[in-house]
Protein backbone atom coordinates (compact mmCIF):
# COMPACT_ATOMS: atom_id res chain seq x y z
CA UNK A 1 0.00 0.00 0.00
CA UNK A 2 1.40 3.64 -0.35
CA UNK A 3 3.21 5.29 2.06
CA UNK A 4 2.54 8.16 3.77
CA UNK A 5 5.07 10.87 1.09
CA UNK A 6 4.87 14.45 2.24
CA UNK A 7 3.72 16.66 -1.27
CA UNK A 8 4.44 19.93 -2.37
CA UNK A 9 0.90 20.47 -0.89
CA UNK A 10 1.24 18.20 2.49
CA UNK A 11 -0.08 19.44 6.07
CA UNK A 12 3.03 20.13 7.04
CA UNK A 13 3.66 22.87 4.57
CA UNK A 14 3.29 26.08 6.66
CA UNK A 15 0.39 28.21 6.79
CA UNK A 16 1.18 31.32 5.38
CA UNK A 17 3.64 29.62 2.76
CA UNK A 18 0.36 27.73 1.87
CA UNK A 19 -0.76 30.62 1.26
CA UNK A 20 1.61 32.17 -0.57
CA UNK A 21 2.31 29.00 -2.80
CA UNK A 22 -1.00 29.60 -4.50
CA UNK A 23 -3.42 26.61 -2.44
CA UNK A 24 -1.08 23.81 -3.66
CA UNK A 25 -2.92 21.60 -0.78
CA UNK A 26 -6.00 20.44 -0.73
CA UNK A 27 -8.02 18.42 1.57
CA UNK A 28 -7.17 14.98 1.42
CA UNK A 29 -10.83 13.46 0.33
CA UNK A 30 -13.05 15.76 -2.00
CA UNK A 31 -15.85 17.36 -0.20
CA UNK A 32 -18.50 15.21 -1.41
CA UNK A 33 -16.25 12.20 -0.51
CA UNK A 34 -16.88 13.25 3.43
CA UNK A 35 -20.32 14.21 2.86
CA UNK A 36 -20.91 10.75 1.47
CA UNK A 37 -18.62 9.17 4.42
CA UNK A 38 -21.43 10.94 6.98
CA UNK A 39 -24.36 9.86 5.23
CA UNK A 40 -23.28 6.49 4.70
CA UNK A 41 -21.93 6.40 8.60
CA UNK A 42 -25.36 7.61 9.48
CA UNK A 43 -27.35 5.20 7.96
CA UNK A 44 -29.32 2.15 9.50
CA UNK A 45 -27.45 -0.16 7.71
CA UNK A 46 -24.29 1.20 8.92
CA UNK A 47 -26.09 1.16 12.44
CA UNK A 48 -26.25 -2.37 12.12
CA UNK A 49 -23.13 -3.47 10.97
CA UNK A 50 -20.97 -1.46 13.71
CA UNK A 51 -23.43 -3.00 16.78
CA UNK A 52 -22.65 -6.42 14.54
CA UNK A 53 -18.84 -5.43 14.71
CA UNK A 54 -18.13 -3.75 17.15
CA UNK A 55 -20.82 -4.20 19.61
CA UNK A 56 -21.28 -0.34 19.67
CA UNK A 57 -23.36 2.36 18.23
CA UNK A 58 -21.08 4.18 15.10
CA UNK A 59 -19.91 7.66 15.78
CA UNK A 60 -20.00 9.79 12.81
CA UNK A 61 -19.88 13.21 13.97
CA UNK A 62 -16.02 13.57 12.85
CA UNK A 63 -17.37 13.42 9.08
CA UNK A 64 -20.11 15.89 9.27
CA UNK A 65 -16.80 18.94 11.05
CA UNK A 66 -14.87 17.54 8.27
CA UNK A 67 -17.20 18.08 5.93
CA UNK A 68 -17.85 21.38 7.00
CA UNK A 69 -14.25 22.13 7.51
CA UNK A 70 -13.49 20.90 3.55
CA UNK A 71 -16.26 23.30 2.39
CA UNK A 72 -14.73 26.29 5.22
CA UNK A 73 -11.72 25.62 3.18
CA UNK A 74 -13.30 25.56 -0.04
CA UNK A 75 -14.78 28.90 0.32
CA UNK A 76 -12.06 30.97 2.13
CA UNK A 77 -8.98 29.00 2.52
CA UNK A 78 -9.04 29.34 6.35
CA UNK A 79 -5.78 27.67 7.69
CA UNK A 80 -7.88 26.63 10.54
CA UNK A 81 -9.75 24.11 8.66
CA UNK A 82 -7.19 22.88 6.96
CA UNK A 83 -5.43 22.16 10.27
CA UNK A 84 -9.02 20.73 11.89
CA UNK A 85 -8.57 18.80 8.44
CA UNK A 86 -5.08 17.38 8.50
CA UNK A 87 -5.70 16.85 12.61
CA UNK A 88 -8.49 14.76 12.11
CA UNK A 89 -7.35 12.25 8.82
CA UNK A 90 -3.95 11.92 11.09
CA UNK A 91 -5.85 10.68 14.01
CA UNK A 92 -8.16 8.03 11.41
CA UNK A 93 -4.20 6.48 10.49
CA UNK A 94 -2.79 6.47 13.90
CA UNK A 95 -6.11 4.97 14.76
CA UNK A 96 -5.46 2.33 12.42
CA UNK A 97 -1.59 2.11 13.30
CA UNK A 98 -2.41 1.00 16.89
CA UNK A 99 -1.34 -2.49 16.99
CA UNK A 100 2.43 -4.08 15.89
CA UNK A 101 2.08 -5.61 12.75
CA UNK A 102 3.02 -9.69 12.89
CA UNK A 103 4.34 -9.96 9.89
CA UNK A 104 7.48 -7.72 7.95
CA UNK A 105 6.34 -5.73 5.07
CA UNK A 106 8.14 -7.56 1.66
CA UNK A 107 10.18 -4.45 -0.71
CA UNK A 108 9.61 -6.35 -3.47
CA UNK A 109 7.46 -8.91 -4.85
CA UNK A 110 7.96 -12.92 -4.58
CA UNK A 111 10.49 -14.10 -6.70
CA UNK A 112 8.11 -16.79 -8.12
CA UNK A 113 4.62 -15.01 -8.96
CA UNK A 114 5.33 -15.29 -12.36
CA UNK A 115 6.92 -17.96 -12.47
CA UNK A 116 5.46 -20.49 -15.66
CA UNK A 117 3.60 -23.58 -13.28
CA UNK A 118 5.81 -26.81 -13.18
CA UNK A 119 9.06 -25.47 -12.33
CA UNK A 120 8.50 -24.92 -8.87
CA UNK A 121 6.48 -28.40 -7.99
CA UNK A 122 9.99 -29.60 -6.04
CA UNK A 123 9.01 -27.26 -3.37
CA UNK B 1 4.43 -9.22 20.03
CA UNK B 2 7.54 -11.39 20.77
CA UNK B 3 9.46 -11.61 17.19
CA UNK B 4 12.00 -12.93 18.65
CA UNK B 5 10.18 -16.52 19.52
CA UNK B 6 11.37 -19.29 17.17
CA UNK B 7 8.85 -20.14 14.63
CA UNK B 8 7.43 -24.23 16.57
CA UNK B 9 8.48 -27.37 14.48
CA UNK B 10 6.93 -28.86 11.96
CA UNK B 11 4.84 -31.96 13.49
CA UNK B 12 5.24 -35.12 11.71
CA UNK B 13 3.10 -36.28 9.12
CA UNK B 14 2.46 -33.38 8.04
CA UNK B 15 1.11 -32.44 4.53
CA UNK B 16 0.28 -28.94 5.04
CA UNK B 17 -3.35 -29.27 3.75
CA UNK B 18 -2.86 -30.51 0.54
CA UNK B 19 -4.77 -33.85 0.87
CA UNK B 20 -7.43 -31.58 0.85
CA UNK B 21 -6.55 -30.77 -3.14
CA UNK B 22 -5.49 -34.14 -4.41
CA UNK B 23 -5.57 -32.80 -8.13
CA UNK B 24 -2.54 -30.80 -6.61
CA UNK B 25 -0.02 -33.27 -6.15
CA UNK B 26 -1.69 -36.20 -8.52
CA UNK B 27 0.70 -36.47 -11.70
CA UNK B 28 -2.37 -38.14 -13.84
CA UNK B 29 -3.99 -35.35 -15.69
CA UNK B 30 -7.67 -35.67 -16.76
CA UNK B 31 -8.58 -35.79 -20.26
CA UNK B 32 -10.15 -32.49 -21.65
CA UNK B 33 -13.03 -35.14 -22.53
CA UNK B 34 -13.36 -35.79 -18.92
CA UNK B 35 -12.98 -32.75 -17.49
CA UNK B 36 -15.66 -31.27 -19.98
CA UNK B 37 -18.34 -34.29 -19.36
CA UNK B 38 -17.98 -35.16 -15.85
CA UNK B 39 -16.96 -32.17 -13.59
CA UNK B 40 -18.09 -28.10 -12.70
CA UNK B 41 -15.21 -27.12 -14.44
CA UNK B 42 -17.06 -24.89 -17.24
CA UNK B 43 -19.49 -23.79 -14.55
CA UNK B 44 -16.21 -22.61 -11.97
CA UNK B 45 -14.70 -20.90 -15.27
CA UNK B 46 -17.49 -18.66 -16.41
CA UNK B 47 -18.31 -18.44 -12.48
CA UNK B 48 -14.67 -16.80 -11.90
CA UNK B 49 -14.93 -14.65 -14.99
CA UNK B 50 -18.03 -13.13 -13.48
CA UNK B 51 -16.28 -12.75 -9.86
CA UNK B 52 -13.41 -10.91 -11.24
CA UNK B 53 -15.09 -9.24 -13.51
CA UNK B 54 -17.77 -7.37 -11.81
CA UNK B 55 -17.64 -7.81 -8.02
CA UNK B 56 -16.24 -4.92 -6.22
CA UNK B 57 -14.52 -6.51 -3.42
CA UNK B 58 -12.13 -9.07 -6.37
CA UNK B 59 -11.84 -5.71 -8.22
CA UNK B 60 -10.39 -3.55 -5.45
CA UNK B 61 -7.67 -6.49 -4.31
CA UNK B 62 -6.84 -7.11 -7.75
CA UNK B 63 -5.80 -3.31 -8.34
CA UNK B 64 -3.86 -3.38 -4.69
CA UNK B 65 -2.22 -6.44 -5.78
CA UNK B 66 -0.87 -5.15 -8.80
CA UNK B 67 0.28 -2.30 -7.34
CA UNK B 68 2.24 -4.13 -4.81
CA UNK B 69 3.89 -5.72 -7.93
CA UNK B 70 1.58 -9.10 -8.26
CA UNK B 71 -0.32 -8.95 -11.35
CA UNK B 72 -3.00 -11.32 -11.13
CA UNK B 73 -3.94 -13.84 -14.52
CA UNK B 74 -6.83 -15.63 -14.25
CA UNK B 75 -5.31 -18.42 -16.36
CA UNK B 76 -2.24 -18.57 -14.51
CA UNK B 77 -3.09 -18.02 -10.51
CA UNK B 78 -6.34 -19.37 -10.92
CA UNK B 79 -7.51 -22.76 -10.96
CA UNK B 80 -10.75 -24.79 -11.01
CA UNK B 81 -10.30 -28.82 -9.44
CA UNK B 82 -11.93 -31.25 -7.62
CA UNK B 83 -11.54 -31.16 -3.88
CA UNK B 84 -12.03 -33.30 -0.52
CA UNK B 85 -14.38 -32.67 1.55
CA UNK B 86 -16.72 -29.55 2.43
CA UNK B 87 -13.58 -27.26 1.41
CA UNK B 88 -14.36 -24.29 -1.09
CA UNK B 89 -10.49 -22.99 -1.94
CA UNK B 90 -7.22 -22.66 -1.43
CA UNK B 91 -4.39 -20.49 -1.84
CA UNK B 92 -1.01 -22.78 -2.98
CA UNK B 93 1.96 -20.37 -2.18
CA UNK B 94 4.55 -22.89 -3.53
CA UNK B 95 2.44 -22.43 -7.00
CA UNK B 96 1.01 -18.70 -5.93
CA UNK B 97 -2.62 -20.07 -7.01
CA UNK B 98 -6.11 -19.88 -5.59
CA UNK B 99 -7.61 -23.39 -5.89
CA UNK B 100 -11.33 -23.40 -6.44
CA UNK B 101 -13.04 -25.91 -5.51
CA UNK B 102 -15.70 -26.43 -8.40
CA UNK B 103 -17.37 -29.44 -7.28
CA UNK B 104 -18.46 -27.01 -3.86
CA UNK B 105 -19.32 -24.04 -4.98
CA UNK B 106 -22.56 -24.15 -7.12
CA UNK B 107 -23.56 -19.98 -6.56
CA UNK B 108 -22.11 -17.12 -7.61
CA UNK B 109 -22.31 -15.51 -3.94
CA UNK B 110 -20.04 -18.42 -2.85
CA UNK B 111 -17.88 -17.87 -6.21
CA UNK B 112 -17.27 -14.16 -5.24
CA UNK B 113 -16.97 -14.85 -1.44
CA UNK B 114 -14.35 -18.13 -2.20
CA UNK B 115 -12.39 -15.46 -4.24
CA UNK B 116 -12.29 -12.85 -2.31
CA UNK B 117 -11.00 -15.20 0.81
CA UNK B 118 -8.31 -16.45 -1.31
CA UNK B 119 -6.90 -13.26 -2.63
CA UNK B 120 -6.59 -11.80 0.51
CA UNK B 121 -4.35 -14.54 1.60
CA UNK B 122 -2.57 -14.00 -1.94
CA UNK B 123 -2.61 -10.47 -1.33
CA UNK B 124 -1.03 -11.26 2.13
CA UNK B 125 1.86 -13.44 0.38
CA UNK B 126 2.77 -10.25 -2.13
CA UNK B 127 2.88 -8.02 0.62
CA UNK B 128 4.64 -9.43 3.20
CA UNK B 129 6.96 -12.04 4.48
CA UNK B 130 4.09 -14.73 5.28
CA UNK B 131 5.78 -17.93 6.44
CA UNK B 132 2.78 -20.15 5.59
CA UNK B 133 4.18 -23.61 6.66
CA UNK B 134 6.42 -23.21 9.96
CA UNK B 135 4.56 -19.94 11.39
CA UNK B 136 1.27 -20.54 12.84
CA UNK B 137 0.86 -17.18 13.77
CA UNK B 138 1.63 -15.79 10.48
CA UNK B 139 -1.33 -18.25 9.24
CA UNK B 140 -3.89 -17.38 11.92
CA UNK B 141 -3.56 -13.19 10.62
CA UNK B 142 -3.66 -14.10 6.89
CA UNK B 143 -7.28 -16.40 8.32
CA UNK B 144 -8.51 -13.68 10.82
CA UNK B 145 -8.60 -10.85 8.28
CA UNK B 146 -10.00 -12.96 5.13
CA UNK B 147 -12.67 -14.22 7.58
CA UNK B 148 -13.07 -10.45 8.63
CA UNK B 149 -13.02 -9.02 5.12
CA UNK B 150 -14.41 -11.25 2.67
CA UNK B 151 -18.06 -11.51 4.04
CA UNK B 152 -17.75 -14.74 5.00
CA UNK B 153 -19.11 -13.99 8.74
CA UNK B 154 -21.93 -12.10 7.53
CA UNK B 155 -25.57 -12.36 9.81
CA UNK B 156 -27.46 -14.29 6.99
CA UNK B 157 -24.01 -16.56 6.45
CA UNK B 158 -23.72 -17.24 10.40
CA UNK B 159 -27.82 -17.69 9.99
CA UNK B 160 -27.37 -20.34 7.47
CA UNK B 161 -25.35 -22.03 9.84
CA UNK B 162 -27.24 -22.28 12.50
CA UNK B 163 -24.79 -19.41 14.44
CA UNK B 164 -27.20 -17.06 16.20
CA UNK B 165 -25.56 -13.63 17.93
CA UNK B 166 -25.74 -10.14 16.96
CA UNK B 167 -23.66 -7.86 19.58
CA UNK B 168 -19.90 -8.64 18.40
CA UNK B 169 -20.89 -11.74 17.00
CA UNK B 170 -18.99 -10.94 13.70
CA UNK B 171 -15.56 -10.99 16.03
CA UNK B 172 -16.83 -14.50 17.61
CA UNK B 173 -17.51 -16.00 14.18
CA UNK B 174 -13.77 -14.90 12.35
CA UNK B 175 -11.53 -15.96 15.46
CA UNK B 176 -14.27 -19.12 15.42
CA UNK B 177 -13.49 -19.84 11.23
CA UNK B 178 -10.01 -18.80 11.72
CA UNK B 179 -9.50 -21.80 14.25
CA UNK B 180 -11.51 -24.50 11.83
CA UNK B 181 -8.56 -22.65 8.35
CA UNK B 182 -5.81 -23.48 10.95
CA UNK B 183 -6.89 -26.55 11.97
CA UNK B 184 -7.87 -28.10 8.37
CA UNK B 185 -4.11 -27.11 6.78
CA UNK B 186 -2.44 -27.73 9.88
CA UNK B 187 -1.63 -31.04 11.77
CA UNK B 188 -1.69 -28.83 15.09
CA UNK B 189 -4.31 -29.00 18.28
CA UNK B 190 -6.99 -27.28 18.98
CA UNK B 191 -5.45 -25.12 21.70
CA UNK B 192 -2.51 -24.54 19.52
CA UNK B 193 -4.43 -23.09 16.85
CA UNK B 194 -6.44 -20.97 19.39
CA UNK B 195 -3.35 -19.59 21.16
CA UNK B 196 -2.30 -18.24 17.74
CA UNK B 197 -5.45 -16.86 16.68
CA UNK B 198 -6.01 -15.33 20.21
CA UNK B 199 -1.83 -13.65 20.53
CA UNK B 200 -2.81 -11.85 16.84
CA UNK B 201 -6.39 -11.24 17.18
CA UNK B 202 -6.08 -7.59 18.12
CA UNK B 203 -3.27 -6.84 15.54
CA UNK B 204 -4.83 -8.47 12.74
CA UNK B 205 -8.43 -7.46 13.19
CA UNK B 206 -7.69 -4.50 12.41
CA UNK B 207 -5.47 -4.50 9.91
CA UNK B 208 -7.94 -3.49 6.87
CA UNK B 209 -5.50 -3.44 4.38
CA UNK B 210 -6.53 -2.54 1.22
CA UNK B 211 -10.17 -2.01 2.20
CA UNK B 212 -9.19 0.29 4.96
CA UNK B 213 -12.86 -0.83 6.70
CA UNK B 214 -14.15 -4.13 7.24
CA UNK B 215 -16.64 -4.10 3.79
CA UNK B 216 -19.99 -5.27 4.92
CA UNK B 217 -21.69 -4.88 1.71
CA UNK B 218 -20.82 -4.14 -1.96
CA UNK B 219 -21.68 -0.68 -1.16
CA UNK B 220 -19.07 -0.93 1.56
CA UNK B 221 -16.75 -2.54 -1.09
CA UNK B 222 -17.26 0.55 -3.93
CA UNK B 223 -16.25 3.31 -1.12
CA UNK B 224 -13.11 1.63 -0.36
CA UNK B 225 -12.72 1.05 -3.82
CA UNK B 226 -13.11 4.81 -4.27
CA UNK B 227 -10.60 5.46 -1.06
CA UNK B 228 -8.40 3.23 -2.95
CA UNK B 229 -8.28 5.11 -6.13
CA UNK B 230 -8.07 8.53 -4.73
CA UNK B 231 -5.21 7.25 -2.27
CA UNK B 232 -2.72 9.45 -3.92
CA UNK B 233 -4.14 12.30 -3.36
CA UNK B 234 -5.12 11.17 0.39
CA UNK B 235 -1.67 10.68 0.78
CA UNK B 236 0.27 13.82 -0.70
CA UNK B 237 -2.22 16.25 1.38
CA UNK B 238 -1.78 15.09 4.69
Amino acid sequence: MSSMVLGSGSCATVSASSMADGGAWRPPRTCEDYWSEWKHCKGIRNFFHNYYTYGEVPSCEQWKIDYSNCRKWEKSKSPDAKESLCKSERARILEKQKYDPVWKLRKTPPRDWYLPLGQDKSK
Amino acid sequence: MDRSEPPPEVAEGEDFGYRLFPERHSEAKRSFLTTSLFTFNHKCQVMLRIALDTNPYAQLLLDAMKQSGCTVYKDRHFACEDCDGCVSGGFDSATSQIVLCQNNIHQQSHMNRVVTHELIHAFDHCRAHVDWFKNVKHLACSEIRAANLSGDCSLVNEITRFKFGLKQHHQTCVRDRAIRSILAVRKVSKETAEKAVDEVFDSCFNDHEPFGRVPHSKSDAKYAYRDFQNRNRYYANL
